[in-house]
């Protein structure tokens, strides 16, 4: 063995030893050997070596990997850098130490209930009317914004509960996760209406501020500067509306009317609104 | 060594800007799933139902936009069902749309809660759900197979068969039957003689 420079394992020699209980190998022969064993190897080729004078043939075994295998777990043939550094034992999965969720782990997000992710058909049902465009012409850019994202993140919880509720087979609950998804859809549609519509009354706006003369589109300087003067054209106008402000000051002593009727882009004030003719 | 060198880049990598798309989406309109990971998913992969049209980079910047997750690496891949007929068993032949599922490797783990056991599931009503399944199984088995007709010891027998079975049983051995009913008097033999 030595001579031919191969290395014997432990396991080779309690071989070699115990030939006589060669059917008791598998037996004794550990479940998980360390891969430092290296090949058992035979004597006999060296051994059946006849030739030994000068000049001889060459009788060397040329197959480098002679008695290597993966299945019998023999290891190299050759002592290699770490055939002596101790390996890892892989450790078995119910021993290892328990993994702990964050509980402000983001992915909690997902579920409408921490304990059975799918939300109850009674949760589902509590659930009011979606927002109407009318309420939300009154909220701001980012208001709408925000109550787009909390509308994206329900739809996704959701979708989380239908698809664990049907393939856990918790059971019912699939009409009033429905009708809750129609609802978040609703506002969606309805802050896309109000976002169209604000579009739509700036582009107006835009069209209207290139022929005023009060306003700059140019983006150097201020933007509106109001003036204090009339036209000369404009002055005969101004003085028979401004009779018609007198005579409504005195009926109705308000001083905002009459403003209101000056201007067709100011916004008139609620009282004129209110008395003015439902179509 | 190897294993030093690899933390202290890990380390550096950390504090470098994280690379995140620049194309700024006000309104999304997707829906993702998060779906409840395989038995033996390590706790660090969480597998999502993604839209079709997303790539991985949408997914690892959505999660850290809207979720505050972390995302190490995305595989993703998609489902192709298999085709189906319209009405079941019979109509046009079609192939349902394809399902894109994308598995994210977190930097923090997430486990999943256990699934409620099936006395907790009183909520979802579970009983009448399952009897209903069963049901409609067994309907979907005889349409599909309306040729293989069930003997009687594979039905369970109806309540009105086992009464009658065993009121039959009782006139059998007692040899007289009633029904439980008594006349009102009103009755009267019609002669045997008389012309019909």
């Amino acid at each position: 063995m030595g001579a031919l420079g191969r290395i014997s394992a432990a396991y080779t020699t309690s071989c070699s030893s115990a030939s006589a209980s060669v059917s008791s190998l598998p037996t004794t022969a550990p479940v998980l050997r360390p891969l430092t064993h290296t090949a058992s190897l035979s004597t006999s080729a060296a051994l059946l070596k006849r030739h030994k004078y000068p000049g001889a043939r060459d009788n060397k075994d040329h197959s480098k990997h002679r008695g290597e295998s993966a299945i019998r777990r023999t290891g190299t043939r050759w002592r290699l850098s770490m055939s002596d550094e101790p390996l890892p034992r892989p450790v078995p999965r119910d021993r290892l130490p328990a993994v702990e969720t964050d509980p402000d782990h983001g992915l909690w997000d997902f579920f409408a209930d921490r304990a059975t992710v799918a939300a109850t058909p009674e949760q589902d049902a509590q659930h009011g009317r979606s927002w109407s465009v009318e309420e939300l012409r009154h909220k701001s850019w980012d208001d709408l914004h925000r109550l787009w994202w909390v509308c994206a993140k329900e739809r996704n919880r959701i979708a989380t509960s239908n698809w664990e509720r049907n393939k856990s087979k918790l059971g019912f609950g699939e009409a009033e996760a429905l009708g809750r998804d129609r609802e978040v859809r609703a506002t969606m549609r309805a802050i896309k209406h109000t976002l169209t519509e604000r579009l739509y009354t700036w582009e107006d706006a835009v069209k209207l501020a290139e022929n005023d003369p009060e306003v700059d589109l140019t983006g150097q300087g201020p933007a509106f500067v109001p003036r204090d003067y009339l036209e000369e054209g404009e002055t005969a106008a101004a003085e028979g509306e401004q009779q018609v402000a007198e005579a409504a000051e005195t009926a109705q002593n308000t001083q905002a009317a009459p403003a209101a009727s000056l201007d067709p882009v100011t916004i008139p004030s609620p009282k004129s609104q209110a008395e003015a003719p439902r179509l | 060594m190897a294993t030093r060198v690899a933390a202290a880049t890990e380390a550096v990598a950390q504090q470098l800007p994280r690379r995140l798309g620049k194309n700024q989406i006000f309104r999304p309109n997707h829906v993702v799933a998060f779906i409840r990971p395989k038995p033996r998913q390590p706790p660090n992969l969480a597998t999502f139902v993604v839209p079709l049209q997303f790539n991985k980079f949408d997914l690892r910047d959505y999660l850290f936009h809207a979720y505050n997750v972390e995302v190490t690496s995305v595989r993703s891949f998609i489902n192709q069902p298999t085709p189906r007929r319209k009405y079941g068993n019979a109509g046009k032949w079609f192939r349902p749309r394809s399902q894109k599922m994308m598995i994210a490797e977190l930097v923090k783990p997430f486990v999943w809660p256990d699934p409620p056991a099936e006395k907790d599931r009183e909520d979802f009503d579970h009983p009448t759900f399952t009897k209903l399944e069963k049901l409609r199984e067994q309907q979907m088995e005889q349409q599909m197979d309306p040729g293989n007709i069930r003997l009687r010891t594979q039905v369970k027998a109806p309540e009105d068969r086992k009464s009658l079975k065993k009121q039959a049983k009782e006139f059998m051995e007692s040899g007289e039957w009633s029904n439980g009913q008594i006349g009102d008097g009103k009755w009267t033999e019609v002669e045997k003689d008389a012309p019909v």
